[in-house]
């Protein structure tokens, strides 16, 4: 256990803990765009900034990522002093240069009360911040469909040769964690597109709707031996078949309990 | 794991107050959730058969998930999906066998029964004790024919 102060409270945190993830924890709001709990910290964002300090520093301050912080004994953490918003302003006002439409960034910056970005905005950009948030989350399910490819100015998330990847499945994960929510995708009957890959979804064989698609199903049942033939039915009508056949069984009880 | 949760169909009437307590139990910001107990027809005419999370211990759920968003609470014995941690794969949707594992179009999370962290409401508000929630060593409720 490590015993540390956040915004003047005292609070625990099991060792190797990111501070970040305390700090949530604890119900404090700061803002990050680049994090999720299911891959490795990255740094990306920068947004959730803080200031710490020890009695043992001597008044020295520093400033770091709270995501990419290990939590330390006798930590004294700041989340809102002047500085620390001061700093995030400045890298919500670059974000927002950088993605003058997105919807996502411009709440944020309104948060912060900027409406416009006080450096030039980039004209001809999407949405994109370059966070690799959805990178990180496809390499985390086994899959790494997609990368950063191109580095300075040039750098993007494509996949490999600009080719419909071979390796995704689609399953959207990139796509529905994406903090800007910048990754398309179509979706029409039982088809499929992202990344400019088709794919064809599954469809229930009793009620005829939707649900994952064929490669993923193939893909799960292949790295965790998942039986393919639980993937033929939606959950609606395992759920029935559940009925079924406990209800088989609670029927089959009752007689037996008459009988006695 | 010191309680057990017991689904006797043969005293369920189909009322789906448990439907309504689990709803209103896992509501986010004043919203009601996605139920995670399903009251459905059996086989057989007036038998009603609440489906829930069976919590299997070789569970297909935490299987599929890729991200090992899926672990058991080792003091309830449920599988509970770590809401941080998932990332909307739908795939432990689509490998649940019993379809226990659903998709909470409102508030746009996958969700499934965490026996409410030891106390489930559904088992509170069941009339007819189809379904209870007890300590392992007690019997389990007599069905009266």
């Amino acid at each position: 256990m490590v015993h540390l102060t956040i915004n003047g409270t005292r609070v625990q945190a099991t060792e190797g803990e990111m501070l970040l993830t305390v700090i949530r924890r604890m119900g404090i709001d700061i803002p990050a765009l680049c994090h999720h709990e299911a891959v490795e910290p990255f740094g990306a964002c920068r947004l959730c900034l803080v200031e710490i300090t020890k009695d043992s520093w001597n008044g020295w301050k520093g400033y770091v990522t709270s995501c990419l912080y290990p939590v330390e004994n006798d930590l004294i953490v700041n989340t809102h002093a002047d500085k620390v918003i001061e700093a995030r302003k400045t890298l919500i006002d670059l974000q927002l240069a950088r993605c003058p439409n997105s919807p996502e960034i411009q709440q944020l910056a309104a948060q912060f009360g900027i409406n416009r970005t006080s450096y030039e905005p980039k004209v001809d950009g999407d949405n994109c911040i370059l966070c690799g948030l959805c990178t990180r989350i496809c390499d985390q399910m086994g899959f790494a469909a997609i990368s950063t490819v191109e580095r300075g100015h040039g750098r993007r998330i494509a996949p490999p040769l600009d080719q419909p990847p071979p390796d995704c499945v689609g399953c959207l994960a990139c796509a529905l964690n994406c903090p800007t929510h910048v990754i398309p995708f179509t979706q029409a009957g039982d088809r499929r597109t992202i990344w400019e890959k088709d794919f064809e979804l599954i469809t229930c064989s009793r009620c005829g709707r939707k649900t994952i698609t064929r490669e993923f199903a193939t893909a799960l049942s292949k790295m965790r031996g998942i039986p393919e033939s639980y993937f033929e039915l939606c959950d609606a009508c395992h759920r029935e078949d559940t009925a079924q056949g406990m209800g088989r069984i609670a029927a089959w009880s009752r007689r037996e309990e008459k009988a006695s | 794991m010191t309680h057990r949760f017991i689904v006797t169909p043969n005293l369920c009437i189909g009322c789906r107050t448990c439907e309504l307590a689990c709803s209103f139990r896992h509501s986010v910001n004043g919203k009601p959730g996605q139920t995670r107990i399903f009251a459905l027809p059996g086989p057989v005419r007036e038998m009603w058969v609440p489906v829930t999370c069976l919590q299997c211990e070789d569970a297909a759920c935490a299987k599929s998930c890729l991200v090992d968003a899926i672990s058991r609470n080792e003091q309830t014995g449920a599988m509970e999906i770590d809401q941080d941690k998932c990332v909307k794969c739908m795939a432990c949707v689509a490998a649940c066998p019993f379809g226990c594992s659903v998709h909470d179009q409102q508030h746009n999370m996958i969700v499934k029964c965490d026996l409410c962290g030891g106390e489930p409401v559904c088992a509170q508000f069941c009339p007819t004790k189809a379904l209870v929630y007890q300590p392992v060593d007690m019997p389990k409720p007599k069905v009266v024919a």
